[in-house]
């Protein structure tokens, strides 16, 4: 039952992050990385609880999910300021509009 | 086990931005490019020295640990497959950051640029050393943030935004379906360790998890390094970087995708589970390479689809499971590193003296500038496969290793592929020679630092072509090591 519910919401979360990423505006794209990426969290941190042999609950699982949290932390940062420079050029933050290159 | 203090050489980027500031305090700008090409020389002196240590070690593997022994504690796991990355990494790595002191001189920001491209070597080196996938993962990150940023480094055009833009969310989107693949494996196994994995999940039945990882991992990995369907940013990105950093991409960063694919799938599953399925995204990773590659204009975007195809000779390799198969790519990968390379290396210096990157333009340029002409030429025939240069010895063996393991459709669509690539490559190589120059077209020589890099690693893709014993050498007992070592690591964690 513990499974079904925590599992079942890291891949809610996942999916939603998915969808997030196929729409137009850039920071909503930016927002459902961020979502997959706190899915993989969300399931780190239930398995950690789960592998807790020595009574405690398991340090690695939660030591991953600081620094995947830091690096996510950097994707974000340089992701936004990709937006406001693509802004600065675009006059708009709508991913489609950003078809210039290609074939 | 004491850590080597070459092991140190992964802190360098701090030391560049510290030096960078540095001179930029004290108005001594190219005190900064000196060092990072120091720094930069020091990452082949610090992969020699980990190769000897290497060759000293009784069981030709050496594992550090930080925060105590595994599971708790990160640890590398240095061996003969892992060195073959690096050296390709530190190798390109220095060619770049030499011809980035005479490319980029016209650039501000230039203390970002040369850290970032450090990064992005010690991402590659973290990844090639990983020993459990929280390293793996950290690296992972390091190396895809420090090439987001330089992709859309002349952020000043909208093109490098517009494929930076792309090439970040692919990429990140590929980083976090990865990481949701490694919280499954931890799920399963309860630890991070690739030793303690790969005993827990060996032997054990094929269940809907085991596919489900399988999937992840692929698209995870497969985006860094361009399978084909999730190819789609790397025909935006290699073009619009500059050229040192299109080369890296290039050369060695969809490469170390590539290893930590194979390393992964190797630690995780039998290759009679994934043969198949890598064999399909081999053959249309090529094909559809190669057939984009024929109707582009731009000579840079040429050479990016023509790594997507050479991407897919590459996994022919990881698909025949064999060691035979897998000596092949690894050999491929040192060899398309320098050739591919050498390619954006010289076909920048073109771009660097004529401004424009339209094929149809660069007419009789090959008068005006010998030397890059002669490095051009020398790298379009390595990457086609001519007999004499090193592209012709590594596709050889995986043409052969996909006869030997009984797959005949894959080693003809491979011959035809090369064949097929040939007529792009001597497209470019004949509009440099023939004809006359347009009017007003004027191009003089690059600078001679810029000239030096592409004809040292031309003659190093003859060499390795004519004499290619020592790195085949190296290759099969790297290829050996992805199989063996596995069971040797085991030994080395659980001991």
């Amino acid at each position: 039952m513990d499974a079904t519910i925590w599992l079942g919401s890291a891949f809610a979360l996942f999916a939603i992050g998915l969808y997030c990423v196929t729409k137009r505006n850039m920071i909503r794209i930016l927002l459902g990385v961020e979502m997959i990426l706190n899915s993989g969290n969300l399931a780190f941190i239930y398995f950690a609880a789960q592998h807790a042999a020595i009574g405690v609950v398991d340090p690695v699982g939660q030591s991953i999910v600081f620094m995947s949290i830091i690096t996510g932390g950097c994707v974000v940062a340089v992701g936004l300021a990709l937006i406001v420079n693509a802004y600065k050029h675009f006059k708009t933050t709508d991913s489609r509009e950003l078809r210039r290159l290609r074939w | 086990m004491v850590i080597p203090a070459s092991m140190y050489f992964l802190f360098s980027p701090m030391l560049i931005v510290l030096t960078g500031l540095l001179a930029e305090r004290t108005g001594q700008p190219k005190l900064r490019d000196v060092v990072a090409v120091i720094v930069s020389a020091l990452g082949v002196v610090f992969a020699w020295t980990l190769y000897n240590a290497l060759q000293a070690a009784p069981d030709k593997i050496l594992v550090f640990s930080l925060g105590g022994g595994p599971p708790l504690g990160a640890s590398f796991e240095i061996d003969m497959m892992g060195m073959f990355m690096a050296f390709s990494a530190t190798i390109l790595g220095f060619f770049a950051t030499v011809y980035s002191y005479n490319y980029m001189e016209h650039d501000t920001r230039l203390t970002e640029y040369y850290t970032l491209l450090s990064a992005l070597v010690v991402g590659m080196l973290g990844v090639a050393f990983a020993g459990d996938f929280f390293t793996l993962f950290i690296f992972w990150e390091l190396m895809g943030i420090a090439s987001y940023a330089l992709v859309s480094f002349r952020k000043n055009l909208p093109g490098p935004i517009e494929a930076g833009f792309k090439y970040m969310i692919m990429g990140s989107v590929g980083s976090t379906v990865l990481f949701f693949g490694i919280a499954l494996v931890y799920g399963i196994t309860g630890t991070l360790n690739f030793a303690q994995v790969s005993t827990v999940i060996h032997g054990q039945p094929m269940n809907l998890w085991y596919y489900l990882i399988f999937a992840l991992f692929v698209i995870g990995f497969g985006v860094k390094s361009a399978i084909v369907p999730m190819h789609t940013w790397l025909p935006d990105a290699h073009p619009e970087a500059p050229s040192p950093i299109s080369a890296m991409l290039s050369g060695v960063l969809i490469e170390t995708g590539l290893y930590a694919l194979t390393r992964v799938l190797f630690i995780l599953f039998e290759p009679s589970f994934f043969k198949l399925t890598i064999a399909v995204f081999a053959a249309l990773t090529m094909t559809l390479g190669n057939m984009m590659a024929l109707r582009q204009d731009d000579v840079k975007r040429m050479l990016a689809y023509s790594s997507i195809a050479q991407i897919g000779y590459m996994l022919i390799g990881v698909s025949t499971g064999l060691t035979y198969g897998l000596m092949g790519t690894l050999l491929h990968i040192l060899n398309h590193s320098l050739m591919k390379g050498l390619a954006f290396l010289s076909i920048g210096s073109v771009v660097y003296a004529t401004g424009t990157r339209d094929i149809n333009k660069l007419q009789g340029v090959g008068k005006m500038m010998p030397f890059t002409t002669l490095a051009v030429i020398v790298s379009f025939l390595g990457l086609g496969g001519v007999p004499g240069t090193n592209g012709f010895i590594s596709k050889f063996i995986l043409f052969n290793a996909a006869l030997g393991a009984g797959m005949l459709i894959l080693a003809i669509l491979g011959v035809l592929n090369s064949a097929l690539s040939m007529v792009y490559y001597l497209r470019v190589i004949m509009v440099l020679l023939s004809g006359e120059a347009e009017e007003g077209m004027t191009a003089k020589e690059a600078p001679i630092l810029m000239v030096g890099v592409t004809l040292v690693m031309a003659v190093l893709i003859i060499v390795l072509g004519l004499y290619p014993s020592p790195v085949v050498g190296i290759a099969s007992s790297a290829s050996e090591a992805l199989i063996d070592n596995i069971s040797k690591y085991i030994g080395v964690i659980l001991s």
